[in-house]
């Protein structure tokens, strides 16, 4: 009878709490939201002074918010932005003529004042990780007029339009003159000039809110609202797009998602040139503890025509997601990378032939002997960010073999690694260049650089030990050539001297594959985005817009939006099976605990 | 309850959390690689950027002088400064650990309720159907790799239930501050939640069961069987009693395990609690956040199982006697 009794209950109780529960909850919205999903590191600071580029989270949103005095279009050449025009009148003085019409997002004019400030503040804080690094070379800075600003720098510097000023951040003077600790201001409500502001952040790892800036002095947003939300599985992300629960998903996907969702309807997935590349590196440092055999410029050369980059690409980038690459500058920096460099010759003959040439002869086991008695056996070494490589390391170590050299491929925690690397204790490993703090060609050069071969803690870059004087030379060199002609021409000089000297084997340069809603959005460009701007920026969103849109004004080529997709809302029935559990739980708890006490009560 | 008990298990809480202390900074001392040097290849930062960021956060300092630095903010409440963000740990880690709270608190509840009623009821039936079934089943869901069985939880619930895949809150269609906020998020608990429980259920219905066995050989069960005790009585206040105790140790603690958040679970379906904020600040090398949540956590394990220990003379009062 009990039982008949508590079943009873527990029935009741289910459809009340499913009735309760079950009542809807959905609302017809009528402002467009632009979801991104996101898999790189998270926004992680609200603050444009205390960002560190670490890994670029909150770089991403930064440039949503805030706008630079120059922009880089897709050859990385400078164009207008804050800074409508400007000229230089001698080597090291730039006048910069400011846009009129903008408007920071709470109402205040933008002004001379607020880059003079900007400036000036930056210079003053050399404890800001980032921002101080793009002011380095300015001597001094002024306001002409409400509108133009003049510039001395100490030296002339081929980057400072075109690669500094892209990353600079122009931040309002008057809110910031008011912040006594730049470190710990927490800029709860950034202001800024750029296409969107800011609405909310949830937190480390949650998402960040932005509402359209409609008094954009660039032309307003297609969309009302971006939300960016953060993913830690590309697994789950890829599904919450399948799902419609985001129409954007980057940046990186891995290639075997990004070819099962390039087969999904209604997702368009899209591939451009990231600005990292893959190479593998020899530890040539005169006085490091690596096999010092690989101090020979020639062994370097023979494995290096023992390494087919291609070939490698094909296994572990499926030859779709990545691109052989020959020299030390990735691709995207297209007009620095020097077309006349070709990858090594892969030919095992050849290779075999200048180490006989060089006098390393094959020992009792095979293993060639250098002319002073060191065994050609070297480590390489894969760090655990990117363990995907060690097939390649296998593969590699494989035609080694063929030329009577021995390699073994294996796995180094990174940070271990990057401990060998600044002592010094390497053999041959396989690593990234991702794009620094300064975009542009510079920085990938600069690990070649004599003054960064040392050991820690005053070492800096390099980890293959290169030292050459004419290439030193040929760096400042660059750095001060105004005339970007002239510049490119010593650049691709530079990299024929990596070349020649086998410094690195570059191997490949990875695309980024992001996907996105084709049937509720368009407007994303594919292709190169300008560098910086790569993975998302006011570039990208500011052209997004809504199919619908589209539809109502021209556009008949429309894709199907008539598929509308089942989501976000969940179905009463699931919820009543959820409330259903959960209440069947307390109920048997509650029902258990009162039979106990009910019962009889002697027995002792 | 014995006063010499209680003072004897505080000395011991004291000795612990210092020893967890002191551990807990020479771990992250020992560990290989200057975290900002990484910065060379994930941010692209000069020598010089770099070797800022080490003297501002203190890392140029002899170690001892860092132990002293550290135990003084420490016990002041300072857990340091997050590398990546540069925001105090503490803030990071508070709303983490609500997060966190609200997904691990239902779990447990839940799989703890549900993991003990199967495990009598496995105990009282030993070897029926139910017991055999019930075992493997909860053995299998166990054992089964938890990441795993989010995916495929995610996969069902999101096709067939439309259930959100990720995060906490949708971004359309809830107004703020109504029942739909908490109905919104309560989808998104729904698949989490399942996947947790789904996992933690089995240990619960193993222990229960096997202490509950132990307790059905004992002397005294025959006896008050012999003198006629009604099942459910027997099952309750002579068995249940006696086997709760293993039960106590191991809620104690998975709770204080849970503070850590559930990292596998909370990486799948994007719940910003603890588990991802350990999981993101391990790829990043972020030390300070690492070693706060560490602290926390294991302080949380030590006074969960104070707690226990406290508990023990209560639910067994010859445990403090002696």
């Amino acid at each position: 009878m009990r039982k008949i009794q508590t079943l009873a209950v527990l029935f009741l109780l289910t459809i009340s709490a499913s009735a309760l529960i079950a009542f809807p909850v959905r609302a017809q919205t009528a402002p467009v939201i632009f979801t991104v999903g996101w898999g790189a590191a998270p926004m992680d600071t609200l603050n444009p002074t205390a960002v560190t580029l670490y890994d670029g989270g909150a770089y991403v949103i930064m440039h949503l918010i805030y706008d630079t005095l120059v922009r880089a279009d897709v050859n990385g050449d400078p164009i207008p932005d804050l800074a409508q025009s400007w000229s230089y009148s001698n080597s090291t003085t730039v006048t910069l003529n400011l846009v009129h019409n903008a408007t920071w997002h709470d109402g205040q004019p933008f002004t001379a004042d607020d880059v003079v400030y900007t400036v000036n503040t930056y210079l003053a804080h050399s404890e800001f990780p980032i921002m101080r690094l793009y002011v380095q070379n300015v001597q001094s800075i002024a306001a002409m007029d409400n509108y133009t600003v003049q510039i001395s720098l100490k030296t002339p510097d081929a980057t400072f339009i075109s690669e500094l000023l892209p990353a600079m951040y122009i931040i309002p003077k008057h809110i910031w003159q008011n912040v006594s600790n730049f470190t710990s201001y927490t800029n709860s409500n950034p202001v800024g000039t750029g296409p969107f502001k800011f609405t909310s952040w949830g937190g480390v790892n949650t998402y960040v809110q932005l509402d359209a800036n409609k008094n954009y002095f660039l032309g307003a947003p297609h969309i009302d609202q971006l939300v960016v939300r953060y993913f830690t599985s590309y697994n789950s992300m890829a599904l919450a797009l399948q799902s419609g629960e985001i129409d954007y998903a980057g940046p990186l996907f891995p290639p075997a998602l990004a070819q099962s969702l390039s087969s999904t309807n209604n997702v368009q997935v899209i591939t451009r040139p990231d600005q990292r590349y893959y190479y593998f590196c020899f530890n040539g440092y005169f006085n490091g503890t690596g096999n010092p055999a690989l101090r020979d410029p020639k062994v370097r050369l023979a494995l290096s025509h023992a390494v087919n980059n291609t070939a490698l690409n094909e296994v572990v980038w499926n030859g779709t997601y990545a691109t052989p690459q020959n020299t030390v500058i990735p691709l995207t920096f297209a007009k620095w990378v020097n077309p006349n460099i070709q990858a090594y010759d892969f030919n095992l003959t050849e290779a075999a032939q200048i180490l006989d040439n060089a006098g390393y002869k094959p020992g009792s086991d095979g293993i060639r002997v250098s002319p002073k008695g060191v065994r050609l056996s070297f480590k390489i070494e894969v760090p655990s960010d990117y363990s995907e490589e060690y097939r390649a390391a296998q593969m590699i170590s494989g035609w080694w073999k063929q030329i009577g050299v021995e390699a073994k491929a294996q796995i180094t925690d990174t940070g271990t690694l990057g401990n060998e690397v600044s002592a010094w204790q390497h053999d041959t490993f396989i690593w990234v260049w991702s794009v620094g703090e300064i975009v542009g060609p510079d920085y990938f050069l600069s690990m070649f650089k004599s003054t960064e071969a040392q050991p820690n803690p005053n070492g800096g870059l390099s980890d293959s030990g290169f030292m050459n004087a004419t290439y030193d030379q040929l760096f400042s060199q660059q750095q001060q050539a105004t005339d970007p002609a002239q510049r490119q021409q010593i650049i691709w000089q530079m990299q024929q001297i990596v070349h020649d000297n086998a410094v690195y084997i570059p191997l490949y340069d990875p695309f980024a594959a992001q996907g996105y809603r084709s049937d509720k959005f368009t407007g994303i460009p594919g292709g190169t985005l300008p560098p910086l701007n790569q993975y998302a920026s006011n570039n990208l969103f500011l052209s997004v817009t809504p199919v619908s849109a589209m539809n109502q004004t021209t556009m008949a080529t429309s894709q199907s939006n008539s598929t509308t997709v089942a989501t976000q809302g969940v179905s009463s029935d699931t919820l009543a099976a959820i409330a259903a559990v959960i209440i069947v739980v307390i109920a048997a708890a509650a029902v258990l605990l009162k039979r106990r006490k009910s019962g009889p009560e002697k027995v002792q | 309850m014995n006063v010499a008990y209680v003072a004897r298990k505080l000395a011991s809480l004291v000795v612990t959390i210092f020893l967890v202390l002191t551990f807990n900074f020479y771990l992250f001392r020992v560990l290989p690689g200057n975290p900002f040097a990484l910065l060379f290849r994930g941010a692209g930062l000069s020598a010089n950027a770099v070797r800022g960021l080490s003297a501002q956060f203190g890392l140029d300092q002899p170690l001892w002088i860092q132990y002293v630095i550290y135990l003084r903010n420490t016990l002041t409440g300072n857990l340091g400064l997050s590398f990546q963000t540069r925001a105090p740990v503490t803030d990071l880690i508070i709303p983490a650990l609500i997060n966190t709270a609200i997904l691990l608190s239902v779990a447990s509840v839940i799989s703890i309720v549900i993991g003990i009623l199967i495990g009598m009821l496995a105990a009282w039936k030993r070897g029926s159907k139910f017991d055999v079934g019930a075992s493997a089943t909860t053995l299998v869901l166990y054992s089964m790799p938890t990441f795993w069985l989010g995916l495929v939880l995610m996969v069902v619930g999101v096709i067939y239930f439309g259930l959100p895949v990720a995060g906490m809150r949708s971004f359309t269609g809830v107004t703020p501050g109504t029942l739909g906020e908490v109905v919104d998020l309560g989808q998104h608990m729904v698949l989490p939640l399942l996947t947790l429980v789904l996992g933690l259920v089995g240990q619960y219905v193993l222990v229960m069961k096997g202490a509950l066995l132990d307790v059905f050989t004992q002397d005294f069960m025959i006896t008050a069987r012999a003198k006629g005790i009604s099942s459910q009585k027997l099952l309750w206040d002579h068995g249940f009693k006696n086997a709760v105790l293993p039960m106590v140790a191991l809620v104690a603690l998975n709770l204080g395990l849970s503070i850590g958040g559930a990292v596998q679970t909370e990486t799948v379906f994007s719940w910003p609690g603890m588990g991802l904020l350990i999981y993101r600040a391990i790829l990043a090398r972020d030390y300070p956040i690492l070693q706060g949540a560490f602290l926390v956590v294991t302080l949380a394990v030590i006074i969960a199982n104070f707690a226990a220990d406290i508990l023990y003379p209560f639910l067994d009062p010859r445990v403090g006697e002696s």
